[in-house]
């Protein structure tokens, strides 16, 4: 395992495993959030300007 | 609103916000300072005075931790205080907590910055913290945590907004990375031995090392910039669901990136290949990121010209940007061959300390004061300055690093006749052609340093004579919101995180193992596969639900992310932990130091050397026609810590030893220059006074034999008569070659270690059998 100069055959197939792990994570991402409903997607993106008291303090 | 809601008025707790606030401006200006010092001292070598404590290999520590950890440490906390209690609509659990984390955090610093210039050091970058500071770092996190758990659990918002997720991942995380790389055996009171050693501790080195950019400058910057941005552009984030697939996607990659740190080393490929790898696939994340923070500037731009806060955000962004397209860049093993060892590292972290970390704070800042003070910013002009004298300063200190760095690389890797020959085989060379450039990064540093001092006049002009003030908000309390609550167990049994568990188990069967077991790992992946299929027709769209509640619920939540930052750090460090090392040490093995040199390399790193000098030789033709055949990982196995370095302003040492004299150490640490005109090392007088600590060689030798150092059972007489003996020989030597020295002074010791460095026995190295081969 540790020799460094002489590429063992597993070795190649790591680059893809481990483009084939990121692109599923990826992937199930990017179909979970194209599901989220609008309404939540609204939501939670306006949490941040829900004003507080600090905001008309300027 | 349900009928089961109530109204209830909120106070939240702004004190430790600005507490912290206040914290972050003065270490940032300590930070900075010194940042100017040691930047100078690489110009003009006078300026290390001659002490131990303000020498370079002292101080660069000084200045690290104290931008990570003081300067961007605090500015993070600040705006996770702020930020989380006005997004979950709740105080912070504990205010008592909230005193015992700014106070504690606060003393950590204060003993960090009193023990690093006395040398008191742990010798491994961003961890140099001796070990009963780690211990209370540790314990303040774990305050820190409870405190920002309980409020969460306290919310009045039942959604966890995208920001909370990177706090959240950051608490998890550090706290991962700090206990695994800060595990050692004291030896004192002031003293440890990391438990791990050579190549071992390289690599969790850097897996910590990396992530600590990923987890404390980067993930919670993130979060803060999903709050402020919005805040400032009035307006909500771009996307909301790009920052959902930004940050799932960066927390499951970024921790595997660490061994990007150590490419052409004797890190074994399959570990380098995976963090050149996954360094790449970073690229995806964080550009969706960036760009996800720069559009939510849209129909905001106009506001840049006037609004100081919106300039040093669309600024910092950028520069976030920049640094992650130049760091997976950087990661490329060609790419890094020229790049490693060499400034353009320095010029790539500063960008991203200096320009995301340093301008988000800023930002963040300017955006805060007027509000926690109740008063108009004291001058909109002086903090526009601040902006530009800012960016200014970080282009010629990243440009001026960017040429240094490439010129350096290029000279010493440069070859002729046919690359048999070094081009300018002496290291000085490049040294001194790139000495201008260090005044232009100085001058960089100092410009950045003075905006600083104007956003630290200003807010202190703003804040002088204001009453500060708590924000408050009205809030209604939803009693069903308990009833949606998951238990961590119910967060967990349930089919989606079966099916992936399977998913998982069966793909790593199919593509580890050979043969008929491999044809059932492929068989049970599509069996699983085609159950989940199945499973989503008939369930009705009940999976949809499950993550929506699982948003909802911050402890299986906390779980999933931790378990995905997890799996990366098991998979590259548990395989070089439990592996036999003596089966795997290249056909050479470490001869243990004897006590004198284990007392020389105490001293080695109690100086810092680390910080300009390198032990290692990578498997690159210069590197090896420079300094001799390239590192084996059998010739660290016995250090604790590794010192194979991450920059070389001088040369590598890993073959330093036998190379030249003894007295040549000696006049060479008495004056460099002496020996090596134009170089930019301190002298280091001190050393021939001192005397060296031999009395603590017992417990240390007992402790590295606990760690696994085959030393031999010596008794304290064996030990003392052992040093008395190699100081004499060295004294004697230094004598006849016109040094007079007292065989107990710490130069003696230290000649001891460097010319032990590059000795190995030679071991015979198994062949690899053919089932190996076959894999």
């Amino acid at each position: 395992m540790f020799h460094r100069i002489l590429v063992e055959d597993w070795q190649r197939v790591l680059t893809i495993i481990s483009f084939s792990i990121f692109g599923l994570v990826f992937l199930l991402m990017l179909l979970r959030v194209r599901r989220l409903p609008r309404e939540e997607v609204q939501h939670l993106e306006n949490l941040p300007l829900q004003n507080d008291t600090d905001d008309h303090a300027r | 609103m349900t009928t089961t809601a109530t109204k209830t008025r909120i106070e939240f707790d702004d004190k430790t916000v600005r507490q912290f606030m206040i914290a972050s401006i003065f270490w940032g200006v300590v930070a900075l300072l010194v940042g100017v010092l040691i930047a100078t001292q690489l110009a003009w070598f006078q300026l290390n005075f001659n002490l131990p404590y303000l020498t370079f290999g002292r101080l660069r520590p000084l200045h690290t931790n104290a931008a990570i950890f003081a300067f961007v440490g605090n500015m993070m906390f600040a705006g996770m205080y702020y930020s989380t209690q006005r997004l979950v609509k709740a105080r912070t659990a504990s205010d008592l907590l909230s005193k015992i984390h700014f106070w504690g955090w606060q003393a950590i610093i204060v003993a960090a910055a009193i023990t690093l210039p006395l040398g008191l050091t742990r010798g491994k970058e961003y961890a140099e913290l001796i070990w009963p500071i780690n211990i209370a770092v540790a314990v303040i996190w774990v305050v820190f945590a409870i405190n920002f758990f309980w409020t969460l659990a306290r919310r009045n918002e039942p959604s966890l907004y995208v920001a909370i997720w990177f706090y959240i991942a950051t608490i998890i995380t550090v706290a991962m990375l700090y206990i695994v790389n800060h595990l050692s055996l004291p030896t004192s009171l002031i003293h440890s031995y990391p438990v791990f050693g050579g190549v071992q501790d390289a690599l969790v080195q850097w897996w910590y090392g990396h992530n600590a950019v990923a987890f404390f400058l980067t993930t919670p910057i993130l979060g803060i910039m999903y709050y402020f941005m919005p805040k400032a552009a009035e307006r909500p984030v771009y996307s909301y669901r790009l920052s959902v697939v930004h940050f799932w996607s960066l927390v499951f990659v970024y921790i595997w990136a660490g061994p990007h740190h150590l490419l052409h080393t004797s890190l074994p490929v399959w570990l380098q290949s995976l963090g050149m790898i996954f360094s790449l696939m970073l690229w995806a994340p964080s550009w969706g990121g960036m760009l996800n923070g720069l559009l939510t500037l849209r129909g905001a731009w106009h506001k840049l010209r006037t609004d100081p806060v919106l300039k040093f955000f669309a600024a910092g962004v950028t520069f976030y940007g920049m640094a992650t397209f130049e760091g997976p860049l950087m990661s490329i093993k060609a790419v890094n061959a020229l790049s490693h060892y060499s400034d353009w590292t320095i010029g790539h972290v500063h960008s991203g300390t200096l320009g995301w970390n340093g301008f988000m704070a800023a930002g963040m800042f300017y955006w805060l004061a007027p509000r926690l003070w109740d008063r108009k910013l004291h001058s909109t002009s002086l903090a526009n300055m601040h902006f530009w004298l800012g960016l200014v300063g970080i282009l010629l200190y990243v440009a001026s690093m960017w040429v240094s760095g490439v010129t350096q690389g290029l000279m010493l890797s440069a070859t002729k006749e046919a690359g048999t020959v070094l081009a300018y085989p002496n290291f000085l060379d490049a040294v001194t052609s790139t000495k201008s450039l260090m005044h232009i990064r100085a001058l960089g540093g100092a410009m950045y340093l003075v905006g600083f001092l104007m956003l630290a006049y200003n807010i202190w002009r703003t804040a002088a004579g204001a009453q500060p003030v708590n924000g408050t908000i009205e809030v209604y309390v939803d009693e069903k919101h308990a009833q949606k609550q998951l238990s961590l167990a119910g967060g967990f049994i349930n089919a989606p995180v079966v099916y992936s568990v399977l998913v998982i188990v069966f793909a790593t069967i199919w593509a580890a193992f050979g043969g008929i077991v491999s044809g059932l790992g492929l068989c049970g992946l599509i069996a699983t596969v085609l159950a989940v299929m199945g499973h989503v027709e008939f369930s009705g769209g009940k999976w949809a639900d499950w993550y929506n509640r699982l948003l909802e619920n911050s402890l299986p939540f906390t779980a999933l992310t931790a378990m995905a930052v997890f799996i990366g750090g098991i998979v590259q460090i548990v395989p070089t932990i439990v592996i036999n090392k003596a089966a795997n040490i290249e056909g050479v093995r470490q001869i243990p130091y004897t006590p004198l040199q284990l007392a020389g390399r105490d001293i080695y790193i109690r100086e810092g050397c680390y910080n300009c000098h390198s032990q290692q030789i990578r498997t690159l033709v210069g590197d090896v026609l420079r300094y001799g055949e390239y590192s084996k990982l059998g010739e660290t196995i016995y250090d604790h810590p590794f010192q194979w370095g991450s920059k070389r302003t001088g040369p590598d040492i890993a073959r330093e030893g036998g190379k030249y004299p003894d007295s040549w150490h000696y006049f060479h640490m008495l004056n460099p220059r002496q020996i090596s005109p134009g170089s930019t090392m301190p002298n280091y007088p001190w050393l021939f006074t001192r005397r060296t600590e031999s009395d603590l060689l017992p417990n240390k030798i007992k402790i590295q034999r606990r760690l696994g150092v085959p030393y031999p059972e010596w008794t304290k007489e064996e030990i003392a008569q052992s040093v008395a003996e190699e100081e004499q020989a060295i004294a004697v030597g230094l004598r006849t070659a016109g040094a007079e020295i007292e065989p107990d002074r710490e130069i003696v010791a230290l000649i001891a270690y460097l010319q032990k460095l590059g000795k190995y026995e030679k071991v015979a190295v198994p062949k690899p059998t053919q089932h190996t081969a076959a894999k």
